[in-house]
């Protein structure tokens, strides 16, 4: 903990220092708890129509009368009172193309979107943002008649078909849960398909970009109209920070378990589960000295980092100044980890150089320049006439740039290709070569276009003396040097397009040793000779050689940079987590934050959503859910579908992860011939209780259900399966069949089988099997002695048992359920 | 050469094994023959590294390197081999898939071979064993019939190419079409593996019809009570196991 009396002594002198500032927006913060005032406030915000309000405070009533399920997990620790059930949302920046990850990339490209986005994805087209996209979807869904919004703008939007099913399948009265969700939901998604429009993609893609409508208490209502067919997945992807893999930064949501990223000590670990939490509250900006490498972060996430008032000189302060450092004490100070809202300005966060070196011969001292003059001014493109790829390098007018463009041949010369150099009619410099070799190592190292240019992770691990040549002369192309006086110090900055390209060329100077910060330029729309431009944000990398005084602190591979400004805003939503292995720690932008592992991650946090589908006669319905919750989330859905004539509804729900979860995906097969069904996977841990099954209610003749459940307990965990059967008197020729497989790891653990039927009527067909395993030795000492190692053949095992439920999923789905599974089973086995 | 030496076993501090001397040497074909119970699969999982059985006493030496008390996935690294008597079931484990991951756990990672290529060479594989090419997309052993279960070990045989096999009771319920399919495959895999070194494990004379091998032991309540060639079997069908 930090001495609050000194803090207070030390902001002092904020108010007039230079350039550092203490900023928190203002918002509408509600209290703790909840009461009849708070849940009529959250329907004024919302300026919603007086039913939903009414229906929000009578579930409000119910939700005080309904006393908690007394069987099941354990709820005894939720205190309700210690919840803060709203906060206004911030809008959410729309976030950059180049960020997202490749994996939404990839559906967006089975998506078939139009040929402008195609280009896009190619790189060939101007800047589109992803928002772009998103609403060009919207809008090719808008003209089939499709609803797909999130679920406040669908009560604003549709009133008349919300109302007329909000609330239908599931009843405020239908559980405690539901009824706290029908008071205070906010977020979710609103999804209506038309009469016979089969929506052949699943609509997930949308949702892992638009992060916006998920949240504690969401509410979904996906209504199919006859004939239709959808299959919604339910994702939750927020977007997040960039994180370092080492060689470039990374969205944290695109990372899988088992991949590395780079920890405090600047070496590859090994993540071991990535998580998601539902998050409500105050979202910290801590921009350091060098602006572009800002990050959000939650307020208890530690960061390493020194405290000012730990290094600082005895001198006093002079009036509206930062406290003085002691460059002494500063070296000799061991950074802490902190968290986020203990962090202030003036503080040093610590930014870590990765230190992984691979030196390889093939990249010689010549490719490694000519690379460096291609970042700066290299593009390739596609000659039509030769059909031909060609490479070209743009020069300016100057003498100078001739004499580089001149520089750059002799460079292709000596690698043994051709080229010629020319000059357009604007008495430009261009150097241009059809060498296929040189396209090939040029697209390889460096990439193409003006924003995605990045550099290979061949070349980010070359020692930093050969890394030098590339730098040089991108520097030499895009950069400029500046002498200084009075010191002759001398400024050299570089400006990119590319905001990962500004992060990899700051990395390389680090491993050289010096600090560059990256400032941004905004762009926009601009006229420029009446022609109407569109500028793109500009990333500048500068720094300066034999600076005099400096802010920022080397010490071996880390250097302290001071924090200029924090900012807080209000978030409501969901963020994510990765779970490094040792040293427990990963890079935000650069920058060293620990685990989400870290004791200070107490708070127990309370999701409680209600999905509801109404599936009309012959239409059909599946909804997939994948969730890996931070193990102090208690996760209580209510999910249920209500099946018409011939319809067919099918829940995929695999619940990873999180302190207790209940839930019990539900059909109720209300006309002849509907077919209702559950695959659910299972998992718990150490301290983790996984109650969960399915409902069938067969209230309807000829009505076919199947439930497939598949748990998995380790390490003191509990699964429990609970289900229930129900057919209805004259529910005649019902079919119903019932398997559910747990495998227990060892002997810590637990797992029941809560199965009820309740059957009235005779003329039924009804299967149940159950059965418990665990990995057995044979199987194992089958596999290893094929070579396969003890913690791969658990794995195999493992993938094995699930792997029916696992094959009914998207294929990239599949791989990050295994992966999540392998992952937080490490090391737990035998 | 695969040298067991004074070797003792227990099971769950039951003496099962012996005294059991052996040296098998490459390109040797080695038969073991016994009645029920004597110890035979016993030794084949000691051989393989069960973490059931405890050896008391003696070594296993493969190749000069002592193996006995290494686990199961560095014996195969370093070329030993085990067809099932009974192999597992293990549900929703593509065989391609395990093949592949077996295959490549035992090369060094600059050799290992990608999924398609390895599809590729599988197909070639099962075509040599004279198996249809879906094979590879079962699961392994998932609902096997017990001659579909001993094709799949010599397969896996084929595939992995050890240094030293060792076969516990391939022959064992098979029928006599079977039986014949099994044995001619192993033969033909032989055939290209000269200098395989091969412990058969019996207890049934018709395997002869198909295999000559070099020398023959006798097991007889954990202890090798005979060693010899050809004769012994002749002796064997005229006295049984006495």
């Amino acid at each position: 903990m930090v001495n609050t009396r000194k803090i207070k002594k030390l902001k002092l002198g904020y108010k007039t220092k230079y350039g550092f500032s203490d900023k928190t927006k203002n918002f509408i913060e509600f209290s703790k708890g909840l009461r009849r005032g708070i849940v009529r406030r959250i329907s004024d915000i919302k300026t919603e129509p007086d039913w939903m309000k009414e229906r929000r405070l009578a579930a409000y009533e119910i939700f005080n009368k309904m006393p908690m399920p007394q069987w099941g997990a354990d709820l005894a620790d939720i205190d309700f009172q210690n919840i803060k059930y709203y906060v206004k949302s911030t809008d959410r920046k729309p976030r950059n193309w180049n960020e997202v990850p490749r994996n939404i990339k990839d559906t967006f490209e089975r998506l078939g979107i139009p040929q402008a986005e195609r280009k896009y994805l190619a790189g060939t087209a101007s800047q589109y943002d992803s928002e772009v996209i998103y609403h060009k979807l919207k809008d090719k869904w808008t003209k089939l008649g499709i609803i797909f919004s999130d679920t406040d703008s669908g009560l604003k939007n549709h009133s008349e078909i919300f109302k007329q099913y909000f609330g239908t399948v599931i009843p405020s009265t239908d559980n405690k849960f539901a009824a706290l969700n029908t008071a205070v939901w906010s977020g979710g998604s609103f999804i209506y398909v038309p009469k016979g429009l089969k929506v052949a993609i699943p609509l997930q893609a949308y949702f892992r970009i638009n992060a916006r409508n998920m949240g504690q208490f969401e509410r979904t209502l996906i209504i199919a109209d006859e004939g239709s067919e959808v299959h919604y997945i339910e994702g939750c992807l927020p977007a997040g920070e960039l994180v370092s893999k080492g060689h470039k930064f990374v969205n944290i949501e695109s990372i899988k378990p088992s991949e590395e990223v780079i920890s405090e000590k600047g070496e590859f670990s090994r993540v071991k589960s990535t998580m998601v939490r539902p998050y409500r509250g105050n979202m910290i900006t801590i921009i350091p000295q060098s602006k572009g490498n800002s990050f959000q972060i939650t307020t208890e996430h530690p960061i390493l980092c020194i405290k000012r008032d730990k290094v600082k000189t005895k001198r006093k302060l002079r009036n509206g100044w930062k406290s003085e450092v002691l460059t002494e004490k500063l070296n000799d100070a061991t950074p802490e980890y902190v968290k986020a809202d203990e962090v202030e300005v003036g503080d040093f966060i610590t930014y870590v150089t990765p230190t992984a070196v691979k030196d390889r011969a093939h990249l010689s001292e010549d490719i490694l320049k000519l690379l460096g003059v291609y970042l700066a001014e290299g593009s390739v493109s596609f000659n039509k006439s030769l059909n031909l790829k060609n490479l070209c390098f743009s020069f300016g007018k100057k003498e100078s740039e001739e004499i580089f463009a001149l520089e750059t041949k002799s460079l292709i010369d000596k690698l043994g290709e051709k080229s010629s150099v020319c000059r357009t009619k604007g008495g430009y410099y261009v150097v241009t070569s059809y060498s296929k070799k040189l396209i090939d190592l040029c697209l390889k190292h460096c990439g193409k276009g003006a924003t995605t240019k990045l550099l290979s992770k061949d070349i980010m691990t070359l020692p930093p003396e050969k890394q030098k040549f590339l730098l040089d002369n991108y520097i030499k192309g895009d950069g400029n040097v500046y002498v200084k006086r009075p010191y002759f110090s001398k400024m050299v900055r570089s400006s990119t397009a590319s905001r990962l390209l500004a992060y990899q060329i700051q990395e390389i100077l680090a491993r050289l040793g010096v600090f560059a910060n990256i400032a941004i330029r905004k762009g926009g729309k601009d006229i420029i000779l009446g022609r109407k431009i569109v500028r793109k944000n500009q990333f500048i990398v500068e720094y300066t050689d034999n600076k005099k005084f400096s802010e920022v602190r080397k010490k071996d591979n880390l250097f302290f940079v001071p924090i200029k400004e924090i900012r807080k805003e209000d978030y409501d939503g969901f963020v994510f987590n990765l779970d490094v292995k040792s040293p427990d720690s990963y890079l935000v932008k650069g920058f060293a934050v620990h685990n989400c592992t870290a004791p200070t991650y107490t708070t127990d946090s309370l999701h409680a959503a209600v999905v509801e589908i109404i599936v009309k006669k012959n239409a059909r319905v599946r909804y997939t859910t994948i969730q890996n919750w931070s193990n102090n989330v208690y996760n209580l859905v209510t999910k249920r579908a209500i099946a018409h004539e011939n319809a067919v509804m099918e829940w995929v729900d695999c619940n990873l992860g999180s302190k207790v979860t209940m839930k019990y995906p539900s059909v109720y097969l209300v006309q002849p011939r509907a077919h209702g069904e559950v695959l659910s996977i299972a998992m718990a841990g150490k301290g983790q209780h996984q109650d969960a099954g399915a409902k069938m209610i067969h209230s309807a003749k000829n009505t076919t259900s199947i439930i497939n459940s598949k748990s998995i307990c380790f390490d003191g965990g509990r699964t429990s399966y609970r289900g229930l059967m129900k057919i209805h008197k004259g529910a005649k020729n019902s079919k119903s069949q019932v398997t559910c497989d747990a495998l227990i790891l060892d002997n810590k653990s637990r797992t029941d089988t809560y199965p009820y039927n309740e059957i009235d009527e005779k003329k039924v067909t009804l299967g149940h099997e159950a059965s418990v395993s665990k990995v057995s030795e044979a199987q194992r000492f089958y596999l290893m002695s094929r070579g396969i190692s003890e913690e791969e053949a658990n794995a195999m095992i493992l993938s094995g048992f699930i792997e029916p439920i696992a094959k009914e999923l998207p294929m990239e789905y599949a791989i990050e359920l295994n992966a999540l599974i392998q992952m937080s089973m490490e090391g737990s086995v035998g | 050469m695969l040298e067991i030496s004074d070797l003792q076993v227990e099971i769950e501090g039951k003496k099962i094994l012996d005294d059991i001397f052996l040296e098998i040497k490459p390109g040797e074909i080695h038969v073991l023959m016994g009645p029920n119970g004597s110890g035979k699969s016993t030794l084949a999982k000691a051989l393989m590294g069960h973490p059931d059985i405890g050896v008391k006493r003696g070594k296993i030496i493969l190749d000069g390197e002592d193996i006995t008390k290494s686990p199961p996935d560095e014996r195969a690294k370093k070329g030993l081999f085990l067809a099932f008597q009974y192999p597992v079931e293990v549900p929703g484990v593509n065989l391609a898939n395990f093949l592949r991951i077996a295959r490549n756990s035992l090369l060094p990672k600059e050799k290992r071979i990608p999924v398609f290529k390895f599809r590729e060479l599988l197909r070639k594989k099962l075509a040599f064993l004279d198996l249809e090419e879906n094979f590879m997309e079962r699961n392994l052993n998932e609902g096997f019939s017990g001659g579909e279960k001993k094709k799949t070990e010599i397969l896996q045989l084929l595939v992995l190419t050890p240094k030293y096999a060792i076969l516990d009771e391939t022959d064992s319920g098979l029928d006599i079409d079977s039986l014949k399919t099994v044995f001619e495959s192993f033969n033909k895999i032989l055939k290209n593996e000269k200098k395989m070194g091969v412990l058969i494990i019996t207890h049934y004379k018709k395997i002869f019809d198909y295999i000559k091998p070099d020398f023959v032991h006798v097991l007889k309540n954990g202890v090798i009570c005979e060693n010899g060639k050809m004769d012994i079997v002749k002796k064997i069908e005229k006295q049984g196991y006495r």
